[in-house]
């Protein structure tokens, strides 16, 4: 069993370090000289856009040995969908992992155009299913549902698109979707069917999850808080999926200039947004709690070692992350790995370089599974 | 100047995936050929004849269109792709938020072909049990809220069918073109919605035209082609067609005859107030290049004169 190895593909523009709060890749903060915003040149639009430069990102994650991206969707990010069918005949092994919410979208078109994109990759369609947290962004999308309902819609969305999509004809009644008669035509149906990671920490989701993830995705935490999450996982479902994890990684050739690269990141972070402990920021509350004692300089946010929480002050996203030599942050994953983790989500800013950076310096590095010494696939076997 | 566009196969192979084995003798070197290969292959051959756009059909047999369109635009630089869908596919919020990604990657060039009369079966089997007039309600819905948060930052909606609150797109999603909306039906309820918010109503070619023709919009034509150097060499296709020994699309109610003949149909139509041509052909690559070089010269200036 190996280990699928993601890179995130950044759909709503990109910084071009840690070490300034500034987006200059895409045109999400005002396009200024240095700005690499493909589709505006001089002031105006020229023939290109955002999506050359996410594919950059795509091939340059292909070529430096990841299996796939994610492609993650917010109100403001460009459509993964949208992307994928744009980039799917510009690479040849690239997996899009495509994030939706399956409220949006009804089942049987989830089904067709998953199909088509299947026809179109032959067969490179992974899913990240979103449930939604619930506030205000929902009925930004027009979606008036409850949280814990969603996770039924969830349910009832994926038992439709399964339904349908090796033929049919299938019939379906349930609270949220009536389907009569359905079925992917000949030709588009029985193709591989794109596996599912799925998250969300609630009762609901991990139920969700037990009946339909392949993997059961979440943010890094400090690891026995990651394990506790796990073991709720296994314990809340007859189906136990595998384990996913999304991290940040921050790796260097030496420790020293790892630290240093956040040290100057945290340098430029506005002193009001450290003194504000409260903040407004899920994140941030979360890693709160995993931080023992004062925050007086970045290394404080160093929960255990590698394991740093302060990425969302660097940029937009989750809190902790992977700070090291290739070494350290090869070992931390390893360790992951033990702990029963069969796929991750890397990222790093900017996305393009550092796709290259840990594929050529740091996926060497792991062991994994089945080179491990003490591998129940060794065990029993000549040495 | 009228308009021309192709339409494309609804599944992606076109009928063109089975390719019969060489002989031993003969060198084969053929690798995996994917259906979208041949898609892609259509699609140039539309951009490079001189087609304005292509028209990937809703088809419930076939392909998914949104994603056809993407894969056309994203190998052309001047074809517009007309992606048809019904209203049932998605939330109206999500339907213009892929479209405003492609249009953000393709320079605008991204329509809609929005089907609202389905079969009542066939809309069943997508899980759309909607019938009769509430289609066109619901369809106006969906296209007001599409183009609501597609304009305004601050977007509110509360109707029968959707909801949204505090919705629109911003920088650098908001701003692009809205597709091209492209409507039909000549029952009472498609007319007025066609007023309301269509650019182009498109007519099949047994429609009373001047009779339907809803006010402040293009017309368009569906038609299907089949245009030879002389009529009889013509005809000849079409018998080959219909007797099911050559392949091709239906040619019910479409123009067939030399390149001069249907050219000569095309111009009553253009009289008739039709701005914009689906032609129906097939085989794909060959018909499009065909018409592309024999037909439309005739058709440009001709386009240029009556308009």
């Amino acid at each position: 069993m190996s280990v699928d190895i993601y890179w995130r593909v950044g759909t709503h523009g990109d910084q071009p370090s840690l070490r300034r709060r500034v987006v200059s890749r895409g045109e999400w903060a005002p396009v200024v000289p240095g700005s690499l915003a493909p589709g505006v040149r001089d002031g105006e639009r020229d023939d290109y856009s955002y999506v050359e430069h996410m594919g950059d990102v795509a091939r340059a994650s292909e070529i430096s040995g990841f299996v796939g991206g994610l492609l993650p969707s917010f109100p403001n990010t460009d459509d993964p969908w949208a992307t994928a069918a744009t980039l799917a005949r510009e690479t040849t092994t690239y997996r899009f992992m495509i994030a939706f919410q399956p409220g949006f979208l009804h089942p049987v078109q989830a089904a067709r155009m998953s199909a088509s994109l299947q026809r179109a990759t032959g067969g490179r369609l992974v899913y990240n299913i979103i449930s939604g947290g619930g506030g205000p962004d929902q009925l930004w999308w027009g979606d008036k549902v409850e949280h814990d309902d969603r996770y039924a819609r969830t349910s009832e969305f994926l038992d439709v698109l399964r339904g349908v999509w090796n033929g049919g004809p299938f019939d379906f009644d349930g609270r949220f979707y009536k389907v009569a008669g359905a079925g992917l035509p000949e030709g588009l149906a029985g193709q591989p069917f794109p596996e599912i990671y799925f998250s969300g920490s609630s009762r609901a989701a991990i139920d969700a999850a037990g009946r339909h993830a392949d993997y059961y995705l979440s943010w890094l935490e400090p690891f026995h808080a990651l394990t506790e999450k796990f073991d709720q996982v296994r314990a809340n479902s007859d189906r136990a999926p595998k384990f996913a994890v999304r991290i940040d990684v921050l790796a260097r050739e030496t420790e020293e200039e790892a630290w240093d690269e956040i040290r100057r990141g945290w340098d430029n972070i506005d002193p009001t947004v450290l003194r504000d402990a409260t903040g407004d920021s899920i994140g941030w509350q979360r890693s709160r709690s995993f931080v023992t004692g004062a925050v007086n300089g970045y290394r404080d946010l160093e929960v255990t070692p590698n394991v740093w929480g302060g990425f969302h002050l660097l940029r937009g996203g989750p809190a902790f992350g992977l700070v090291g030599s290739y070494g350290q942050v090869a070992e931390r994953l390893d360790e992951l790995i033990d702990l029963g983790v069969g796929a991750f989500i890397l990222a790093g800013v900017p996305h393009l370089e550092e796709a290259y950076r840990v594929g050529e310096n740091v996926l060497p590095l792991l062991r994994g599974h089945d080179l491990r010494i003490d591998s129940p696939l060794l065990e029993g076997t000549p040495s | 100047m009228a308009r021309f566009l192709i339409t494309l196969p609804g599944r992606a192979d076109g009928g063109r995936g089975a390719r019969p084995a060489f002989p031993d003798s003969v060198t084969d070197l053929r690798q995996a050929f994917g259906p979208f290969d041949h898609l892609a292959q259509v699609g140039r051959a539309a951009e490079i004849a001189g087609f304005h756009g292509a028209l990937a059909p809703f088809d419930p047999e076939g392909d998914e269109s949104l994603v056809v369109a993407a894969g056309l635009l994203r190998q052309s630089r001047r074809l517009r792709a007309v992606a048809g869908f019904h209203p049932g596919i998605a939330t109206p919020v999500y339907a213009a938020k892929v479209s405003a990604s492609l249009q953000r990657f393709s320079g605008d060039r991204l329509d809609w072909r929005l089907v609202v009369d389905l079969d009542p079966a066939v809309a069943r089997a997508q899980g759309d049990f909607l019938e009769g007039p509430d289609r066109y309600a619901r369809a106006e819905e969906f296209l007001t809220v599409a183009k609501g948060v597609w304009s305004e930052e601050d977007y509110t909606y509360e109707g029968r069918f959707y909801q949204v609150l505090a919705g629109g797109f911003q920088s650098p999603l908001a701003g692009r073109a809205f597709p091209r909306v492209h409507l039909s039906g000549t029952s009472k309820e498609a007319l007025e919605l066609s007023a309301r918010h269509a650019d182009v109503h498109v007519f099949d070619p047994e429609d009373d035209i001047e009779a339907a023709g809803p006010p402040g919009v293009t017309y368009g034509l569906r038609i299907p082609v089949l245009a030879r150097d002389d009529d009889d060499e013509a005809w000849e296709a079409a018998r080959r067609l219909s007797s099911g020994t050559a392949p091709g699309t239906s040619l019910r109610n479409g123009l067939v005859g030399s390149f001069e003949t249907v050219a000569a149909g095309i111009r009553d139509y253009i009289d008739r107030g039709v701005g914009v041509f689906f032609l129906e052909a097939a085989p794909y690559v060959e018909e499009t290049y065909r018409l592309g070089e024999r037909l439309l010269p005739l058709l440009t200036k001709e386009g240029a004169r009556v308009r």
